[in-house]
């Protein structure tokens, strides 16, 4: 990995700066004595505009201030070497007047445009950076989480611990905790490619059962002691969309309805058609949710104060799911009566014209 | 090849993975042999008979789907692929050249297990030419070209058959939608995915007890389809 850090962060954000002035500084110089050898040659008139150059660089390299400096030198320079008077910083031809005013000008603007340019690159940076150290991290830890799950189920399998009920209560704690860990590791690392790839869904037609019977199947560690209602429509309409992220986004919704609903109390999951769409729900008799709740539970990082000490969660999980429905065109919503009285999550994905001919599928 | 204990070559360089692995297989009274590298497990695949490869898809030195290729050029050992993190597009690309299945880290021995009876299952049957395949209610008499539900037999329009044969041949297994719709209706018709949910979803009316939470034909979203194994049919 490619560590990428802003120029000379060694001297700190203030060094830096006296460091581009001196620079930007050295840049006016340089191109006066260059104007001077020049104006040895033959007759230089208007020279102003050779001194963008310095603020155009000061401005992309050191940012704002150096490149203030070296628009102030590149006035101060040319009307004490340049114009006359000749060694005095007063001018006095209105043409080099209106000179020294167009340069302010288009300094100013290009200078301005150039720090936005640099300012724009730097947050790439980061945020390039950011993402490579969550990316390597989130792997990293997968690793070493293969190996516990993989040897806590080898030791769930030995017959010493079988035998014994409190070695394999342990190694269940294990096992579970884990498990938990990899799914955080999950959470992180689909929101990092949210953020900074967005997501590219590989489309495909889709039966809607099967989506939904993966998402239970991804799940059902959770789901031991719960009763699941599963209320699918006969004949849904194929979908086109990316099967894995309509099934990560149901996953979450089903997390989020296990999480917050007492571990015994019934859910349900109804998928059904109506007109131009299907909607695919998560009912829980859970905790619900209050007032601007139904909006805020999408938000990025967004917890209950309500239960943010008692249950725990990074406030991703649901922000992801809307996330993936959003990249296949579909739009995710929350729907609860209030705290206690359960919650319903809808997802609704549009319905395209089915592709042609059931006839050939099968003669 | 032995009958009593199967002979696995593990092909990964992480140490701790090998450990547990080899705890498990034991357990399970396997014959372990470990490699760190593809060119190492390349060349004890040539070197000792085996029943079963367990390969590390992130190798230092190959990838993963360039040893299945490798391998497959001369064995029909079965292969199972182990990943931390594999897209579908990466799935599909694995079984299509080869591999009979995968399984993403992290996982529990009792699936890779799963996994690794299937395969050896149906690589014994494919020695002995066993044609009737038994998954829960559900029986498959490759021979007579006939199928049974609770020993009622049922009736399989022609495209059914081929599709519910060519997944019992590779059953337990994953089996691409490319490979089931090349299979089915011919390279001419690979792009049209939707033939596939279709039948997928006429069949399952056939064979399942409940189409809508199937237990034989299970979808595996975004790569393909298999059946269950005898276990998860029940």
């Amino acid at each position: 990995m490619r560590l990428v850090w802003g120029s000379n962060s060694l001297f700190g954000a203030a060094g830096t700066r006296t460091i581009g002035v001196l620079f930007a500084l050295l840049l006016v110089a340089v191109v006066t004595v260059l104007l001077a050898a020049a104006s040895a040659l033959f007759p230089i008139e208007h020279v102003t505009i050779v001194y963008l150059i310095p603020v155009i660089l000061a401005a992309l390299r050191w940012g704002a201030v150096p490149a203030l400096f070296a628009g102030i030198s590149g006035i101060a320079f040319p009307a004490f070497f340049f114009y006359a008077p000749l060694y005095d910083f007063r001018v006095q031809s209105p043409a080099q007047v209106a000179d020294i005013v167009l340069f302010v000008a288009v300094a100013a603007i290009t200078g301005r445009m150039a720090v936005t340019v640099r300012h724009a690159r730097m947050r790439a940076q980061a945020e390039s950076l950011r993402d490579a150290l969550i990316g390597s991290v989130s792997h990293e830890l997968r690793t070493p989480l293969a190996a516990i799950v993989g040897s806590t189920s080898v030791l769930a399998q030995s017959p010493i611990v079988e035998r014994d009920e409190h070695l394999s209560s342990l190694v269940r704690v294990v096992r579970k905790e884990a498990e938990r860990l990899n799914g955080d590791i999950q959470n992180l690392l689909d929101a990092t490619r949210i953020s900074s790839e967005g997501i590219r869904p590989h489309l495909a037609w889709v039966d809607p059962e099967d989506v939904v019977s993966g998402a239970l199947a991804r799940k059902r560690h959770l789901l031991v002691d719960r009763e699941v209602m599963l209320a699918v429509a006969d004949d849904l309409p194929l979908i086109y969309v990316d099967p894995s992220l309509v099934e990560s986004a149901l996953g979450q919704l089903i997390e989020n309805a296990a999480k917050y609903s007492p571990s015994q109390a019934s859910m349900s999951v109804i998928a059904r058609h109506s007109g131009k769409s299907i909607d695919i729900e998560v009912v829980d008799q859970g905790e619900g949710l209050a007032g601007d709740e139904v909006e805020r539970v999408f938000d990025r990082f967004y917890r209950s104060p309500r239960h943010a000490g008692a249950v725990s969660g990074s406030g991703l999980g649901l922000w992801i799911a809307r996330a993936l429905i959003q990249a296949s065109g579909g739009t995710i919503r929350a729907f609860s009566a209030g705290p206690g009285h359960g919650a319903r999550f809808s997802i609704t994905l549009p319905v395209d014209t089915q592709p042609a001919s059931e006839d050939d599928a099968d003669e | 090849m032995s009958d009593l204990s199967p002979v696995v070559l593990v092909i990964d360089d992480e140490p701790q993975i090998r450990r547990f692995l080899r705890a498990g297989f034991d357990l399970e009274h396997f014959t372990v042999l470990e490699e760190e590298t593809g060119e190492a497990g390349l060349r004890t695949a040539t070197l000792r008979p085996l029943d079963l490869i367990v390969l590390d898809l992130n190798l230092p030195d190959m990838d993963g789907a360039s040893i299945v290729e490798r391998l497959r050029a001369w064995s029909t050992v079965p292969i199972i692929v182990l990943s931390v993190r594999a897209s579908d597009a990466d799935k599909v690309r694995l079984l299509e050249s080869g591999a009979d299945d995968y399984v993403v880290k992290p996982f529990s021995m009792a699936e890779l297990l799963a996994r690794a009876r299937t395969a050896l299952r149906r690589q014994a049957r494919g020695a002995q030419g066993e044609p009737v395949v038994r998954l829960g209610s559900l029986t498959i008499d490759l021979a007579a070209r006939a199928v049974f539900v609770e020993s009622s037999r049922v009736v399989l329009s022609p495209k059914e058959y081929r599709l519910l044969q060519v997944l019992a041949q590779h059953a337990g297994n994953v089996v691409t939608h490319n490979i089931l719709l090349r299979e089915v209706w011919g390279a001419r018709h690979m792009h049209n995915s939707h033939y596939l949910r279709i039948l997928v979803r006429k069949l399952r009316g056939k064979i399942e007890q409940n189409p809508k939470q199937p237990r034989i034909l299970v979808s595996e979203l975004g790569v393909g389809y298999r059946l269950a194994s005898d276990s998860e049919a029940r």
